[in-house]
């Protein structure tokens, strides 16, 4: 019997891919992030040594094991101080709703964590809600407002995002309301496109002195974060941290956005995992690890994920598709409505459409009413908090009263790729390979 | 009327006893000895007239509200960046990025301005006597761009609904860029704007108002369905 | 990333203090670049003689390797021998051929570098900044008319010594270069060189634009054409000066990426990446403004 055979190469997908740009002459722009099955080295490749005869667990519960954060002590006169290593990454108004970016804000909030502002500018109704708010300054600078940057706790001075390294954001037409395009100065209607480089500084030499501008204008209180989409990760963080970063972000390749061409998200960045191993190596090698503190973000799904980006050297997470999905995000509710728009839950990346089923990526009031804000706020908090006790549990077992205790020498590498990318042994072997 | 000398001071020190002049209601401030030294007179937000006895370097004027800054020497990159209200006005030239992202205000350069003059402006006036060089007025928003000299090239690529003038020559329009005819009493608000910036003396050695040339986005690029193929593939 | 100067003195008068003025320009702007400092000065010398800087190495005995250079270097001619920390200066006859010359000398040592060879150029350049590079070599009592520097911020490079700038249009005489910015283009055109027989002594895509020009100008091109070609045949990020023995010029990329600024009188030329380095060596009342894109300047002595 012989059986129906799809090549390899010209997968259905691809074939469908050539037809759609043969009929309509335009490359494929959507949401989500990376779709691709990962077969290169992702945090799934490492697992944790908890101990047994040479180091001794703690009991949970009882014995603590300690989850503040401090982040910005390099220069800023006022660190921020989280409860836990996990935050809210820069998500713009726009590309979510009011009701997701209030949410968010609310359930940071209640779990003692921060929240970011994001393309767009600051919400009043974020700063209202948001403990600890962090904001972003990006190459587009829609809706930045000295006023409200001197509101904020920490500016984040954003080069790029994993999803889409070296190039600008993109709203388009249907989701740029009249509130969205009065916030970010545009036509009503209109594809929003953002610069792929900062309109004032253009390398990192003038960067230095567009840090200390930021730090002029807030009086020196507050850190600078420097955020970075995972491509050329050492040189990058040793000149971000040369420019005066009290805080460094790197964002792999797995990191979400509302709207970008497909081919960005897929073939660009730095997976990850890579990404934390070139950030900590490029801090050390220039003596600043430790006083430069390093968030990774991108594709952080639980505290398992967050629990190793902070043994390889991170000292906090952000997660940004993660939060969203904890709102609802491609939930088996409003059936009919994903499949309206191409979609199913659990397969849904159409946040580019506007057209969320469950009130999240859209400016439509009648969908936004799908997020019910409260209940949504207690399912970040609810994430946050469980996401901070697996981290915790892990630490524990490890023997480690604080989980910045973590190190790469509590885990060992499944694989030979993240054993050479983490410089960590391989299972059964004792050997680093590729050093 | 204060004086401050910057000789031998940071940029921090200089700005702190700015604020604390400002703080003190002093509406007259000169600072003397500047040195084309960075980020003077950053976030300055009260209705105070800073005068700079020299050059200034990158960010003069950044993210201020209310104040008036009147550099006497040149200005480096980003002059008055993020401004949301206010005037800054530069006796000699600008660097690149002149007017980068202002939301309000009015940014007036006597000299020359160097390249991506008003890049991603979303509000205000920038108008410099002279002339002006590479890619002008790149994606900008809202606001109006003069150019009372020549424009370089690429002017107003890439623009959503900035207004541009232009009294000189055109070394190439930008992507999406084109020369509109202006409408029943545009020419007259030109040149009220043109006489209320400009001191006399430089005014009248540029052109009228109704010889300036109108350019606008074309909005070929406005939305991402379009197949107007040719476009996006010099665009992207 | 980096900053870049550069000087000329039009007054006929006086020896010109190029390396005070230099020195001065580079203090301004040290904040931009505390990983290595780095001047080429032009000075006045007899006729029909080169001056040489010579790399010794990095195997740590300078004076063995000093020693065992100065053998070689005598075979060409060489005499008044002066060694600097890693540097070897001395003067030798004037040649139309420097390969066999710099072939020998570097023949000593894997690390031995032939710096510079010109009839008044000396670059000197090391890791840390202009002040130590000022320790070390007293470049402000150097006299000239003109000349270009650089403080560097390291970015991919190794930080050391051959990789700093300024770099010289290897086996061209006379020919120095700054560049603030980044060849996107590098790998593709050194390897086009390569085949040709070109040796790169780093890793630095600055290095590529010397050797971009000295290719040029050995072609028959003038320094303005030569230069003008590099907005055409370099891609990326470029704010150069470039100097020979009696000509400065700058050029700026496509996009004008890179910030350069320049003030000129009847008694001088000044350019700088930032206009604090023009302020900060030279007083009086002249305007500074910012080069603009494509643009290439270039002023005869």
């Amino acid at each position: 019997m012989s059986e129906l055979q799809n090549s390899g190469i010209f997968a259905p997908r691809v074939i469908e891919e050539i037809q759609a740009k043969a009929e309509s002459g335009l490359y494929s722009i959507r949401g989500f992030g990376t779709l691709r099955e990962r077969r290169w080295a992702t945090f799934d490749d490492l697992t944790f040594l908890p101990c047994s005869l040479t180091r001794i667990p703690l009991e949970g519960y009882r014995e603590k094991c300690s989850t503040k954060t401090v982040l910005g002590t390099r220069f800023a006169k006022k660190p921020i101080e989280l409860d836990i290593p996990v935050m809210i990454t820069g998500m713009s108004w726009g590309a979510l709703s009011l009701n997701a970016k209030v949410s968010l804000a609310k359930g940071a909030a209640a779990a003692g964590s921060s929240n970011t502002t994001g393309d767009g500018g600051m919400l009043k109704a974020e700063r209202e809600n948001s403990r600890t708010l962090i904001y972003e300054v990006l190459p587009s600078r829609y809706g930045i407002n000295i006023h409200d940057m001197r509101m904020a706790d920490a500016i984040e001075l954003t080069i790029g995002q994993g999803a889409k390294p070296g190039t600008g954001g993109l709203l388009l037409g249907s989701k740029v309301s009249d509130r969205i395009a009065q916030q970010r100065d545009l036509p009503i209607g209109v594809d929003q496109r953002s610069p792929a480089r900062h309109p004032d500084f253009l390398g990192p030499d003038d960067m230095i002195i567009k840090v200390e501008e930021l730090r002029e204008a807030t009086d020196w209180q507050v850190p600078i974060f420097i955020k970075l989409g995972a491509s050329r990760v050492y040189d990058d963080v040793k000149l971000a941290a040369k420019a005066g970063a009290d805080v460094i972000v790197v964002d792999g390749m797995e990191g979400g956005t509302g709207a970008s061409p497909a081919i960005f998200q897929e073939h660009t960045g730095l997976p990850t995992l890579a990404a934390v191993c070139e950030a900590r190596a490029a801090l050390q090698d220039i003596g600043l690890y430790g006083e430069v503190q390093l968030i990774i973000a991108g594709g952080i799904r639980d505290g398992v994920d967050a629990a190793k980006a902070i043994a390889l050297g991170a000292d906090a997470c952000y997660i940004g598709t993660a939060s969203l999905i904890a709102l609802n995000c491609n939930k088996p509710i409003y059936e009919e409505d994903y499949r309206a728009i191409g979609a199913a839950p659990h397969a849904c990346h159409h946040c580019h459409t506007g057209r969320c089923p469950v009130g999240i990526t859209t400016q439509d009031p009648e969908l936004m009413k799908r997020l019910e804000v409260e209940q949504a706020a207690e399912r970040v908090r609810n994430l946050l908090q469980v996401m901070t006790l697996e981290i915790q549990m892990l630490a524990r077992s490890c023997g480690k009263s604080d989980v910045h205790h973590l190190e790469p020498e509590d885990m060992a590498a499944l694989t030979i790729e993240a054993s050479a990318i983490c410089g960590i042994p391989l299972v059964g072997t004792r050997k680093v390979f590729g050093s | 009327m204060a004086e401050i000398d910057a000789m031998g001071r940071t940029t921090r020190e200089i700005n702190n006893a700015i604020r604390q002049l400002v703080a003190e209601s002093c509406k007259e401030i000169t600072v003397r000895n500047p040195g084309a030294r960075h980020n003077l007179a950053v976030a300055v937000l009260e209705d105070v007239h800073i005068r700079v006895a020299g050059s200034a370097g990158y960010y003069c004027g950044g993210l201020i509200d209310r104040a008036s800054i009147e550099i006497e020497g040149s200005a480096g990159w980003g002059l008055a960046e993020s401004m949301l209200s206010g005037t800054v006005r530069v006796h000699g030239s600008a660097g690149s990025g002149a007017a980068a992202a202002i939301r309000g205000g009015t940014v007036v350069i006597h000299g020359d301005a160097a390249a991506r003059l008003g890049v991603s402006m979303k509000g205000g006036t920038v108008i410099v006597a002279g002339n002006c060089g590479y890619m002008a007025g790149f994606m900008g928003q809202k606001g109006t761009v003069i150019v009372c000299g020549d424009a370089g090239e690429a002017f107003a690529d890439s623009m959503y609904a900035t207004v541009c003038y232009v009294g000189g020559k055109i070394g190439n329009l930008g992507t999406d860029a084109v020369v509109a005819p202006m409408e029943p009493g545009e020419a007259e608000q030109l040149e009220k704007t043109l006489n209320s910036y400009l001191p006399k003396s430089l005014r009248s050695s540029k052109p009228a108002a109704a010889d300036f040339k109108k350019v606008v986005a074309g909005r070929k690029l406005w939305n991402f369905d379009k197949r107007e193929w040719r476009i996006w593939q010099e665009a992207l | 990333m980096c900053g870049i100067v550069g000087y000329l003195d039009k007054t006929a008068a006086g020896d010109g203090n190029i390396g005070s003025v230099l020195l001065a320009m580079l203090n301004a702007l040290a904040c931009r670049g505390p990983d290595s400092a780095g001047v080429a000065l032009f000075g006045d010398h007899p006729p029909h003689q080169f001056v040489a800087q010579v790399k010794l190495g990095d195997n740590g005995d300078d004076a063995g390797r000093a020693r065992e250079i100065r053998v070689i270097a005598e075979k060409f001619g060489a005499h008044e021998f002066a060694q600097t920390g890693a540097y070897l200066r001395f003067v030798f006859g004037e040649t139309d051929n420097l390969k066999p010359f710099i072939t020998e000398i570097e023949a000593a040592g894997k690390d031995v570098e032939v710096v510079s060879v010109g009839r008044r150029l000396e670059i000197v350049k090391q890791v840390g900044s202009p002040t130590r590079l000022e320790q070390t070599f007293g470049i402000s009592g150097f006299l000239g008319k003109h000349g270009i520097g650089q403080t560097r911020l390291s970015t991919e490079s190794v930080v050391d010594l051959s990789h700093s700038q300024p770099f010289w249009g290897h086996g061209y005489p006379d020919l120095a270069i700054v560049h603030n910015g980044h060849i996107t283009n590098y790998h593709q055109l050194r390897r086009r060189y390569e085949q040709t027989g070109i040796h790169f002594y780093t890793e630095n895509d600055s290095e590529v634009v010397a050797i971009f020009l000295a290719g040029k100008l050995r072609e028959g091109a003038d320094l303005r054409a030569a230069m003008q070609s590099m907005i055409t045949e370099l891609d990326g990020s470029f704010s150069c000066l470039v100097a020979t023995d009696s000509a400065l010029g700058f050029v700026k990329d496509t996009f004008s990426f890179k910030p350069l600024v320049f003030a000129e009188t009847d008694d001088f030329v000044a350019v700088a990446t930032e206009e604090i380095a023009i302020r900060g060596a030279i007083q009086g009342d002249f305007t500074v403004r910012e080069g603009q894109a494509k643009e290439v300047r270039v002023w005869q002595r």
